[in-house]
């Protein structure tokens, strides 16, 4: 009951209240007849209702139906309803607490028209605990000017599908296993490693050794444990050094300096090679792919390791991936409408976007990054920079080792890895980010 | 018929009822009835473009059917109807079949209890009467939510 009927239900016992007390029969039938409109009212709103319920079709949709703890997942629920004037209606998504929320909106408001009408969530979620997980339904409530009701809609034409999220926590080791010269890594190879890296279904031909009996056992289905693959390659050391005229500490860029030489000694000695790339900004100064002389290597670096002209200047350019994650975020915006004159700069400037990617050309320094990773044998690469004036070229590279597959670390001044954000665009995308000693 | 020429119909219907009923009535406090309507008009004309308006409605009209109710029962059955009508229509019921049919349905409710009071001499009859079944409509109500919760909401 809102306020409006709560009003009424206090005029109604005053009118009765009186007319009890004086006899008065002309105040009792205002009291009856308010008495009636009302319920009437409430009859016809609670008719409505039952048919705002009837009509709703929900439909969802999941990335994968089978995930491991821990991952993100994009999911999609399509929702039809028909909510008639002057009935106002709102959708809650309800979830599990298996599961958080990261983004997107789980909660729609039903603008009231007389033919159905689709919309749309779309969110993603993380499942933080292992198990069978089904998406239990919605929430509707609907309100007129007197009365509101919501109703937990759980039946099964609402909820599923059901998602299956794999415990590979349990089993995942706290660190990548290491030897001297191989390590673990995510992958399928010929020589497998002790680590479980994902448990999927059994399929015909699969070794019989490698299935989960325990959790075959928990799911009434065959699990195959997947195990990583042990690689021995050295990794790729990249060195951006400062633009000249950028203010940078010379105590940074000597820790930088040891750091490097400490990296590459190590990389030589572990696996007989190193190859290096020495870059400042978006300029390639140097490569030495697979140099075993450490030597060698050591008068390199104390050749190039100072800070360098550049020639060419990104100017703080953004990045593509960028740009079109913009677009999607601000294409949301309007989808889930809002006020008008918020859609409309998101319109102008998501077109704003669009033309600028129109006539965004590819820079020279993405190309060459991608032709030196796919040079070398590599799975790896650690990026020293002292972080500091223009670093726009640092999500090139990142991404550019994303593509083809290679973990990156990033190696950076004490402050500047202490103020690096977990949401900052250009070092989110990195495996890990710390200070060099 | 839009909205606006069908409040004035009603307005206007109201007030020649209320001024016709008077008139023939000559109650020595006739001058109250004329107040109350003056008031019951103003009220409707001051909160027109308000989106509640409903509720104000409803409360300004309450004491014009008591003061016609006190002259003569029918005179307050007819205000009740116009009232009804005049709120029906602020809230957009009259432009569609249901709602239409829910103020009929109101206007019939009406005069049965203005029955149900005429044929008793005292309040608490009626009062009874009418708890009654307000009791008894809210029990069946509560059965049929909890049917339809169970329909809907049970999860499988």
């Amino acid at each position: 009951m809102r306020r409006c009927a709560q009003g009424l239900s206090l005029v109604i016992i005053v009118l009765v209240s009186c007319a009890y007390i004086l006899d008065d029969m002309a105040l009792l039938l205002a009291a009856g007849t308010l008495l009636a409109a009302l319920l009437g009212q409430y009859l016809l709103f609670d008719y409505r209702f039952r048919g705002i319920v009837t009509s709703v079709a929900v439909e969802r949709s999941l990335e994968r139906s089978q995930v491991r703890k821990g991952t993100t997942l994009r999911v999609a629920t399509t929702v039809t309803v028909t909510v008639p004037p002057p009935m106002h209606a709102q959708i809650t998504e309800k979830l599990s607490p298996q599961v958080v929320v990261q983004d997107g909106d789980t909660t729609l408001l039903i603008e009231p028209d007389r033919n159905p009408r689709t919309y749309q969530f779309r969110y993603r979620i993380t499942p933080v605990v292992h198990g069978k997980m089904r998406f239990s339904g919605i929430t509707l409530s609907v309100q007129n000017a007197f009365f509101s009701h919501a109703i937990d809609l759980l039946a099964d034409p609402f909820s599923g599908p059901d998602l299956l999220i794999q415990p590979l926590g349990l089993f995942e080791p706290s660190g990548k296993r290491s030897t001297t010269e191989s390590r673990e890594v995510e992958k399928l190879k010929v020589v497998s490693g002790f680590g479980i890296r994902a448990l999927r279904e059994y399929y015909a031909g699969d070794d019989l050794r490698r299935i989960d009996w325990k959790l075959s056992a928990k799911h009434n289905k065959l699990y195959v444990r997947e195990y990583t693959g042990m690689i021995s390659l050295p990794p790729l050391l990249i060195i951006d050094l400062p633009w000249r005229a950028a203010p940078c500490s010379d105590a940074d860029l000597d820790r930088m300096a040891s750091a490097v030489a400490g990296q590459a000694e190590h990389a030589i000695r572990s696996y007989q090679y190193v190859s290096l790339l020495i870059i400042s900004g978006a300029n390639i100064l140097f490569f030495s792919g697979e140099e075993k002389d450490l030597q060698r290597c050591m008068s390199v670096l104390r050749e190039w390791m100072h800070p360098v002209e550049r020639v060419i200047h990104q100017y703080h350019s953004r990045d593509r991936a960028d740009i079109r994650e913009d677009v999607r975020h601000l294409e949301t915006i309007i989808m889930q409408g809002g006020e008008p004159g918020s859609i409309a700069f998101s319109g102008t400037l998501r077109k704003q976007y669009l033309s600028m990617m129109m006539h965004m050309q590819t820079p020279a320094f993405t190309g060459q990054i991608a032709r030196t990773l796919s040079s070398v044998a590599i799975d790896e690469c650690y990026l020293f920079s002292l972080g500091c004036g223009d670093e726009s070229h640092i999500r090139q590279i990142i991404r550019q080792a994303k593509i083809a597959k290679i973990l990156v670390h990033i190696r950076l001044p004490g402050a500047r890895a202490a103020s690096v954000a977990s949401a900052d665009r250009i070092y989110r995308a990195a495996d890990t980010v710390e200070a060099f000693a | 018929m839009r909205r606006e020429q069908r409040n004035y119909l009603f307005l206007g219907v109201l007030a020649a009822g209320v001024i016709g009923v008077t008139a023939w009535n000559g109650s020595p406090v006739w001058y109250l009835n004329l107040i109350l309507l003056c008031l019951f008009m103003g009220i409707s004309y001051a909160i027109r473009s308000w989106h509640d308006r409903a509720f104000y409605l409803v409360c300004a009209g309450e004491p014009l059917i008591v003061a016609c109710g006190a002259i003569n029962l029918w005179a307050g059955v007819f205000v009740v109807w116009m009232v009804a009508g005049i709120v029906c229509n602020a809230m957009g019921m009259l432009e569609f079949s249901m709602g239409i049919k829910s103020f009929v349905l109101f206007c019939g409710v009406a005069a049965i209890v203005a029955i149900l009071i005429r044929i008793s001499n005292h309040v608490f009859l009626p009062l009874l009467i009418l708890a009654a079944g307000t009791g008894a409509i809210l029990a069946v109500q509560v059965v049929r939510d909890y049917q339809f919760r169970k329909q809907f909401g049970a999860s499988p």
